[in-house]
Formats: C-alpha cells, structure tokens, sequence
C-alpha cells in the first residue's frame, strides 16, 4: 500500500486522469447491477404469469441501454488508468535515462549493465502495472464488491448473502498464496533461462575453441543439463499453476451450490421468488472478478513496492564528480599541469594508482606516456577527463583548476580516443560525427583521412553510411581504433588524449597518423598513452610510469642517453630486430 | 511506420510453420491423448452442473416437491461433479504444461545440435546476440504458443462446444439462434487479429529499439560524457520513449475497443435474445425457468474462454514469426565438413601436405590460389603476408573448419576428409589469436570436457607453458573462478592458460595462429619461450604477424593475393631481396625511423 503513498505525486500530477477513471469505474459497477435485475423480475413475471410484452420489451431496452452505456465507459477508463499507467512507466523510463547520463564512472564500475537494463524494463514495467492493474483491482474489488454485495443483501436478502459468501474469502487467499509461490517459482525459472541464456552466449563466442578442442558433446551435455533444468524449473510453476483455476472453481462451484440449496429453502418459505433467486446467482457470478482481483492485488502491490524501492535507490545515487559550486563556464587553454600526491581509486586497498606526480605539458607539446599494463597510464589520463576526482593534489590547465570549471567545458577542450574504442550502432560518418553533430561530409572525410581510414571505409559496400555493430558490418580492430581517432579529431579540442588507441594499427599506418597528427595539430596539446615506443618517439616529453610513479622523464633521446627503464625498454624492442639487422649484413 | 510494418508476416506462411510446429507433437501422441481425453472429461463434467440445477428448479423446487434422499443426492452428485471438475483440470492442465515444456526442450536440443554442425561461415555473419536469440527468446515465444495453442485454445474451444451442446441438449431452437454467437464472435476475433496485430508488431518492435539504445547507452557512457552528448542523448532517447508509449496507448485503445468491453455488449445482447425468446414463448404454452436458468447460467460462462483466446491471439501471431526464424536455422544448408568415407586414418608422424589447394569463400573470388608444400615431421612452416593474404584461410582448411574445393591436403599421406572428427581434434592443437576462457574454473578451463585429463596432467601443462607461477599465486590456484571472458586475468596470462590448454591435449601437430594484441614485452617474452617449447617435437604450421618470432622455421611461406609468391627459410628470403626483405625493412623501420 505504501507503493501508492510513493506514487503520489504521479497521481496528483495526473489527478483528472485518476479521479475521472475511478469514478467510471464506480458507474461501471452500479451499471452492471441493472440487468440481472431486469433478469430477475422477467423470471419472476413468467413464473407467476404475469409478463406482458410492454413489460418485456421496457425490461429489453433496459438492458440494451445499459450494455450500450457500459461500453462505452469501460473503454473510457481502460485509456485513463492504463493510459495513465503507461505514461508514468514513460517518465519513469525517463528520469533513469537522465539519471544514467548523470552518473560517474565509479557507477558503471559497481553496477553491472544486465542489472540497470533490467531495473530500467522489468522494475518499471512492475511499477507501470502497479499504477494501471493495482489501481484497478483496488478500487474495482473494492466498489464492485461493495455495490454487489449491497444490493444482494438489501434487495434480495442478506442472510442468504452471508450464506452463500462464506467460501469466498477462501479464494481471495487463494489467489494470494498461489500468486506469491507462483512468483518466487518464476523468478526461479527465469534465473534457469538466464544461465541458459549465458551458456549459449559463451558457446557461440567461443565456437572456434569448442570446435578446434573437439569439445562438441561436452558442450551439448552441458547445454542438455542446463535446458532440462529449465523443464525443470518450469514444471514446478505449472504445478501451481495448474492448481490455480480449479482451485478457485472448487469454491465458486461451492458458493453456487450453497445459495441454490439455502435459496430454494428461502423460495419455499416464500422469503424470495425464484426471479430474485436467479438475480441472486447472476450477482454471485459478478462477484467473482472481484475476489480474485482483490487476490492479484496484493501481489501487484507487492511486486510493484519492490520494483518501486530499487529504482528510487538507484536514482537516489549522487553522481561522485560535480560541478563546484562556484565551477567557471570557460573553455580552459593553456599548458597542463599535474600535482598529484597521491590518487587511489574507490573502494581499493593496496598501493595508490598514482603517486608525487608533478608534470607540466606545455600548450602545443606532445606528451608521450609509456610504461607496462597496470603502471597507471589510463588512469592519469582519466584524471584529466575527471572521470574521477583527485583526493590530494590538483591538475590545472593554463592555470585553472579543472576542479573550478564546470565539467561541461573542461570536456569542451578535451578529445578523447579511449583504450576500449566503443562504436555505436549507427552509420560510420554519424560516428564519426558523434560529438560534432552538424560536421560537414567534407570535415568527416578529412579526418577519416587523417586517422588512414577513409580507404577502409570507401571500399565498405555504403561507405560512410555503412551501418556498424550487430546489424550492420563488423570492424577489424583496427579500423575500431582509427575511427575513434577520427571522432576524435573532428572534434577540433584544445588537447587531444590518445589512449593506446594505435594498439591495432600496423607500424606504416601508425607511422603516418602520427606524422600527420604533428601537422594538424601545429600548436595544439596531444597525450599519448602507449605500449609501442615507436608511437611516441617524436614526442616533446616522454614518461616513464612505474607503479603511479614517474620513474624517468625526458625526450627520446634524453632517455636513451640515461640508459634507464626507457632504455631497456627500447633494447627490448629493438633488439630482435637488431639481431636480425646483423644477419642482413653478414 | 511503413517500414515497420513491412516484415509483418502474412498468415499464408504461418500456417505452414504451424503444421510443423504441431507435428512435434507426434512423438507425445498417447500424451496429448489421454489429456485431450481428460479434458473432455473435465469439459462434461463442467457443463453437466446447470443441468443439474436446471432438474432441481423444474423437477422439483417449482412443484415444490422434495424427496430428501433424491434432493441429497442430486446435492451430493452437484457437489461431486465441481469437485471432480477441478481434479480433471488439475491433470489436464498440468499434463499440457508438461508436454509443452517437453517439447520445446526437444527444439531447443535440436536447434543447438544443428547449430554445432553448421559451418564456421554461418557464425562469421550472423551477431553472437542474434543466435542466442533464437536458441532461448525464439523458442520461449514458441513454448508461450503452445501453452496457448495446446493449453488454452483447445480447452477454451472443447468447454465451448460443451456449452453449445448442453444448450441444444436442453432447447434445440433457442440454442440454434446461439449459434449465432460463433460467427460474431468469430468475425470480432477476425477484426481483432487484423487491427491489433500490426499495431503490436509495431509496439515490440520499439519496445527492443528501446532497450538497444539503452543498452548502448549504458555501454557507450563514458564516450557519450566525455564528449557531452548527454542532452543528445536523452533527446533521443526522449523520442523513442515517446514513440514506445504511443504505441503502447494504442494498443490499450484497441483492446478497449475490442476485447472485454466488446465482449460484454454481445453477452447483454444475446441476454436479450434469450429472455426474448422465453419472455414471447410463456405468453403461449408453459416454460421452464430451470431451462432459463440454465442457458443464462451458459451465457454467462460462454465469454470467459473467448475473452482468454482473444487475448492470446497476439503471442500466437508473436510465435509464429519466433518459429518461423528457429525453422530458417534449422534448414539452413551450410553445414560444416564431416568425416567421409570408413577408413579412420591416424595421424602417427604429423607430416602435412597441401597439393594444390585452391579455395573461396563465396564461390567467386579465390581466396587460395593452387598453394602447396610439406611440413616434414616436427618442422615449423610459417606463413607471413598481408591482411587478407589467406593466412588465416590456410589454418580453416587444415582445422576442417571449412572444406577443400580444390586440390588435397593430406596428413600422413591420408586425405584430411577422411579423418574422424576426433582424431583431428585430438592430434591437431590450435592456438587462436585471442584466448577464449569459459566461465568456470582455471583447471576447467584447461582441463575443458575431457575427463581422461586429470589435475596432475593439467598441472603438468601448465608448468610446461610456465603458467604455473602465477596461477599458484592465485587465491584459489588452479580452482580459482574466470570471470566472464576472464576479466580477471591479464591478456598474456590467459594468452598462457590457453596454452596450456592446447599442451594437455598433447597433440601431434600444432597450429598457430599468433597474437596480434599488445602484451607487455615481459610476458610477450614468456609467450615466446612458451611457444618455443611447444613447438619441439611437433609439426607446426604458424601464421606470423612479427617476423621476427619466426626466424627460425624450417620453412617460410610468403603468400600475396593467396599465391605463394616466395618460399625458403629466414636467410634465403633475406637474401633474394623480394617481398620478405621488403616486409622485414618495414617492420624495421617501423620502430626506428618514425618521428
């Protein structure tokens, strides 16, 4: 009940849809009263023979009227309330929508993206049905059952209403008790096809190793069991399932029988006639909707008040990164500087990610970062995105602090082509153009030629309106990555930050982005993370990250010179083929 | 709007599907009948109960005439048919359930069998997500069907039919004019079908566009934020919503309009007719109220079976298109090489031989062109070339992944299709370019399905592969759980732990297809030594992306354009200054002289 108490404020904004379906709902109810009425009396006439035809036709039209009004206020309250229902799942759907676009990376590291789709579908749609089908039930349960129960007891004869109800309470139980096994079976079984689910997934992903390891009867055997769970699963909700009906016939076979038998002792004794006994029984027939209603409701209700707490929890998360206070709205420029004492991440223990980073990159510097997995490369260069916040130290760029702009323009001079390079299901120039929405063909085309891949995507079968991901054509790595750079660059940002974003890219097609990046971006700040030395040789000022320490700084030259890690990285990877050189030669 | 509406089906063609989805029944014949019988059973019982009562208004509460043990019996036989009624049901029900299920788990097993023996192509172009789809989704909404189908059309038509012939059983004239019912019901549900099925195709339709952009969303966030197209976005999304509800609402009108309230006006209407009928006939000769009572009593219950068909039309029509996808699956023709012929062959030495082997994808343009050469007992061929030179379809041939159109590949002088499934898989190990781990453990995951391979063997892999340093350092070791796609492990060392799976298997032939993704140079050189261990003994056929892992095969291949354009070993090739020196100076100067 308290779900409705939750939901105020929709049915408050949407009072006239509510008030206005509740009230036909009511009309409803007391116009169903009138034809077995009708019913009743014409028995009664031919009974004791007195019906004429005025009578029956009046009796006829009577009837005719009542069927015509009723329908058209049942559809009139069909479209209020479940219309009503589907508009709060509408701004429901909404409110999470924003809330998702509000929320920080830490978020999307706690929760997983199965979860929120499902909070975002089947909790709403648990609540939608709270609004449409709870409400119905309540207030239907209610005024039917009351108008009904009324009329039995005031026109016809209460005792006989007392009598013949007894079993129906039974059934309002009933339904209850089976609704609620019913529901925790299904969850049960719907966790089973959710493994299912899974299994499949996995076997196809990794077709290739099932095939190649000969692992085809294991997977079957392991796909049988997991199917046959299922069977099992769901043969535990038939079997209540298939008690729920005959259940509720057993007593409503029983309440018919109770006022059949006590009524035809009442028509004896004259306390009846057998016209009023036959309204009677229509009225038991209408009384059953009611009860089970009254049963589904409280499950509804149960199911929508959950539903309802776990979306409030989640929209009730504060987003980690905000604006401050008093953030500036100005597009920083200028040099970047890195004071960091320390930074961890959330919720970790152990060393920090990063440690006594003091860097500067000056304004049209390139900045090359290198250093092994786990050496806290991506996370400095998150920091600058504040995906997260420093605990200690500050980063500034031309002397501001990112901390005192608002993130909408600390993002403004930043373009980012991430590690993980995610394309969406659009066409690869609306990719492209993500970020620039109004770019030109001509702007796409001229950075898809800077990053090498406009021959990739002119020898597509719809060049650049060629749809990417599941529905449409699907990408080497590579090419993933240099469409990312693309974005990136049509973004025309201050600072451009290259995650290990030419991971992907053969040597001569790395060697030529970056030769063109340095022309393009003649005074412009570029960070480049990498595994790859080649990709930043040329870059004003490398560092050498150790475990969130910088361990060695300086340009190429100066770093080899120092013989350092740099130094013994570059042996590494020159090594062979300086080896090799040697064999040319000889 | 239109285009939305363009791939709804026409019934012509699911009446076909129909007929095949029924026929899974046969095997369950003796099942579906002894429910169908019990539920005439059931059906006779429920209608008998107005009969019943119909005798106690006429026979005797309208004398006023009551015999006590003739009352107490028709009392008690009321009573034992409601309860018998609902015992027949409970059966009745639980055995359609049951049968549906079985069925399904058969389609399902089914599905998954065919799509095991399909070719490698099949998966190339069709989405992961759309194929598991069609093994849960597609055939839930097949199982919805025939719950609906078996469960709630033959009950609702068999208790329909029951009243109707209670109802001539009790006034033949009166219930002929209620046989009009079934054509205005049958012409509602015909509306019904024709309005609300578009409009529903359309609504499930947005409903997953929905969920795709959400979905998307979720995934794409940290892209959307950095470059601060949240208000895009959530227009976007805004819209979709939008359209979703639109859809939705006319749904709720178009039920409104048609189903339960429509349902009620013709139940009054044919009230009338029947109060009518017995209103005009008392004028005349003397009626019967039980029989008035009875055919009200009928009335009342006629709309609850059609109400609940009415409702289900639209998952019927839903299943259809599900079945009709899971059909197209399970005809598709393009089924992978299997063995031919009796002979069983053994590969004993693991010499491999490729004679001339042309080979296409589509039929056109041939990937292969006439390649030949032998890998001697325990030698390494590596393949270099450009992308899309045919490396990899070198490595789908020999893995029989697809077959050979032309010329022969043989592996110890036995033609590979000759070769059971079994002995190939057993004696040809191939490590692939991204390590796929399952969910489950570290020891599974090396270990897979075979149950001869035993912890000491799987540990003896490891320690081959040097993986078992930091998989002992693991908090569970060999038992600790991979996540999904092995998050937890970085690339090199699940790179190790397929290794090591390829090493329990012992196999007599290796085929490499080399990793192309940045480790670290550290664990790049544990990989390296891996592999160099590995190869001994073995025949190896490499596909190399770095030229500088393969410096010492025996044999080089260079292809281009899928020729073998120059052939030898690492000093030879160096030596003619061809396309392999010009490869090798590439790759060189591609980490020097940048900058």
């Amino acid at each position: 009940m308290r779900v409705f108490h939750d939901l105020m404020w929709f049915f408050r904004d949407h009072r006239k849809k509510y008030f206005g379906g509740i009230v036909l709902l009511i009309l409803v109810a007391l116009l169903a009263l009138i034809p077995p009425q009708v019913v009743g009396i014409i028995v009664n006439q031919v009974q004791i023979k007195t019906l004429t035809t005025t009578h029956l036709v009046y009796g006829l039209i009577v009837i005719l009227v009542t069927a015509l009004m009723s329908y058209g206020l049942r559809y009139w309250w069909r479209v209020l309330l479940f219309g009503g229902a589907i508009q709060l799942g509408t701004e429901l759907r909404t409110r999470l929508y924003h809330h998702f676009t509000r929320m920080s990376p830490e978020f999307y590291h706690q929760q997983r993206i199965g979860d929120l789709m499902a909070h975002a579908t089947n909790d709403i749609s648990a609540i939608q049905e709270t609004a449409g089908d709870g409400v119905l039930t309540l207030v239907d349960s209610i005024t039917t059952g009351v108008v009904v129960i009324a009329t039995m007891a005031i026109t016809i004869s209460w005792k006989l209403t007392v009598v013949s109800l007894l079993p129906l309470p039974l059934m309002a139980y009933a339904v209850s008790r089976f609704g609620k096994a019913l529901h925790t079976r299904f969850s049960l079984a719907q966790a089973a096809f959710s493994d299912i689910n899974d299994r499949v997934q996995e076997h196809i992903s990794g077709v290739r190793v099932v095939r190649s390891f000969g692992q085809e009867g294991w997977e079957r055997k392991n796909f049988v069991t997991l199917s046959q769970d299922v069977v099992a699963k769901n043969v535990a909700v038939a079997r209540i399932d298939s008690l729920f009906d005959p259940t509720i016939s057993i007593i409503i076979g029983l309440s018919y029988f109770l006022s059949i038998a006590v009524g035809a002792v009442f028509v004896v004794h004259h306390a009846i006639n057998l016209g009023q006994l036959t309204t009677f029984t229509l009225y038991l027939g209408q009384l059953i909707w009611p009860m089970l209603a009254f049963g589904f409701f409280f499950n509804i209700v149960e199911r929508g008040s959950a539903s309802y707490d776990r979306v409030q929890k989640l929209l009730s998360i504060a987003p980690t990164v905000k604006n401050h206070p008093d953030a500036l709205a100005i597009v920083p420029n200028g040099s970047v500087h890195y004071r960091i004492r320390e930074f961890r991440y959330p919720d970790t223990t152990g060393s920090p990610a990063l440690r006594n980073i003091d860097l500067i990159v000056r304004q049209g510097e390139t900045l090359g970062i290198v250093g092994r997995t786990g050496s806290g490369k991506t996370t400095l260069l998150r920091l600058l995105f504040r995906e997260f916040d420093i605990q200690e130290g500050d980063i500034a760029i031309g002397g501001v602090s990112i901390y005192l702009m608002t993130l909408d323009s600390l993002r403004q001079c930043l373009a980012y082509a991430p590690q993980d390079d995610f394309l969406f299901s659009t066409s690869i120039a609306q990719n492209i153009a993500f970020a620039s929405v109004g770019a030109t063909d001509q702007e796409i085309i001229n950075v898809a030629k800077i990053a090498e891949v406009d021959q990739d995507i002119q020898n597509f079968p719809d060049g650049y309106d060629t749809i990417v991901g599941e529905r449409g054509v699907t990408l080497s790595g590579g090419q993933k990555q240099r469409i990312s750079i693309a974005r990136a660059l049509l973004q025309e940002a201050e600072i451009l930050v290259l995650d290990d974003t030419l991971s992907a890219v053969d040597a001569r097609t790395e060697a030529a982005i970056l030769s063109e990046l340095k022309q393009n971006r003649q005074g412009r700040t570029t960070l480049i993370a990498t595994h790859r030395l080649s990709a930043v040789e040329h870059a004003d000022q490398i560092i050498v990250l150790e475990d969130g320490k910088i361990v060695e700084q300086g340009t190429h030259r100066a770093l080899l010179d120092r013989e350092g890690r740099y130094w013994d990285m570059y042996q590494r990877q020159q090594l062979e083929s300086l080896v090799e050189a040697g064999g040319v030669s000889s | 709007m239109s285009m939305e509406t363009l791939d709804y089906r026409a019934e012509s063609r699911s009446r076909g599907v129909l007929g095949r989805l029924l026929r899974y029944m046969v095997p369950h014949r003796w099942k579906v009948g002894l429910s169908l019988l019990i539920l005439l059973a059931a059906t006779g019982t429920d209608v008998f109960q107005p009969i019943l009562i119909k005798i106690f208004i006429d026979r005797y509460l309208v004398p006023r005439h009551f015999p006590t043990t003739t009352l107490i019996e028709l009392g008690g036989a009321y009573l034992g048919l409601v309860v018998a009624t609902s015992v027949l049901n409970v059966f009745q029900l639980l055995l359609f359930q049951i049968l549906a299920l079985d069925i399904i788990q058969r389609l399902r097993v089914e599905l998954f069998d065919k799509i095991q023996e399909l070719a490698l192509a099949f998966f190339d172009r069709t989405p992961v997500g759309v194929l598991v789809s069609r093994i849960t989704n597609d055939t839930q909404a097949i199982l919805d069907m025939f719950m609906t189908v078996l469960s709630s059309f033959v009950q609702n038509v068999t208790v329909l039919a029951g009243i109707l012939i209670a109802m001539f059983a009790l006034d033949a004239t009166l219930a002929a004019y209620c046989l009009m019912l079934i054509p205005v019901v049958g012409a509602v549900m015909y509306v019904y079908g024709k309005v609300s099925g578009p409009v529903f195709h359309v609504t499930r339709q947005r409903l997953s566009i929905l969920n795709a952009k959400l979905n998307e969303s979720l995934q794409g966030m940290p892209v959307i934020q950095s470059m601060r197209q949240e208000p895009r976005l959530r227009r976007e999304f805004g819209e979709i919503n939008e359209s979703y509800r639109q859809a939705r609402f006319r749904n709720t009108q178009i039920n409104g309009l048609l189903l339960r309230p429509l349902m009620d006006v013709i139940y009054l209407l044919v009230l009338m007719l029947v109060l009518w009928y017995f209103g005009t006939r008392s004028f005349s000769q003397v009626v019967n109220i039980g029989v008035l009572y009875a055919f009200v009593t009928y009335l009342s219950r006629f709309f609850e079976p059609v109400n609940g068909m009415l409702q289900r039309m639209n998952f019927f029509q839903q299943a259809m298109v599900s079945a009709d996808r899971v059909f197209q699956i399970l005809d598709n023709p393009g089924l992978g090489p299997r063995q031919e012929g009796e002979d069983n062959p053994e590969i004993a030495q693991g010499r491999i031989t490729f004679d001339d082997v042309s080979f296409s994808y589509d039929g056109k343009t041939d990937v292969l062109k006439h390649v030949s050469f032998t890998a001697k007992p325990g030698q390494t061929v590596a393949i270099v070339g450009h992308t899309g030179s045919g490396k990899s379809s070198i490595v789908n041939l020999l893995m029989r992944f697809y077959s050979v159109d032309r010329g022969r590949i043989l592996i110890d002088g036995a033609d590979l299709r000759t070769f059971s499934n079994q002995e190939l898989r057993q004696k040809i190990g191939l490590v692939l370019q991204e390590p796929f781990l399952f969910v489950g453990d570290i020891a599974s995951n090396i270990r897979l399905g075979n149950d001869h391979i035993g912890p000491d063997q799987v540990e003896d892999a490891a320690r081959f592969v040097q993986a078992d340093g930091f998989i002992r350092n693991l908090p569970d070791a060999y038992r600790s759980p991979i996540g999904e796609r092995g998050a937890t492990l970085s690339t090199g060392q699940r790179q190790l732990i397929s290794f090591a799976r390829t090493m329990a298997m012992d196999p007599k032939v290796l085929v490499l297809d080399e990793a192309t993704a940045s480790v670290d140079t550290e664990t790049e050189e544990a990989i390296q030594a891996a592999l160099e261990k590995m190869r001994h003994g073995r025949t190896t056929v490499a596909i190399a992306h770095r030229l500088s892992t393969i410096q010492d095969a025996d044999l080089i291949l260079v292809l281009n354009h899928g020729e073998i354009v120059e052939r030898g070993n690492h000093q030879e090739l160096l030596s003619r200054e061809g396309l392999y020196h010009k490869m090798y100076l590439l790759q060189q100067g591609g980490s020097r002289d940048v900058g």
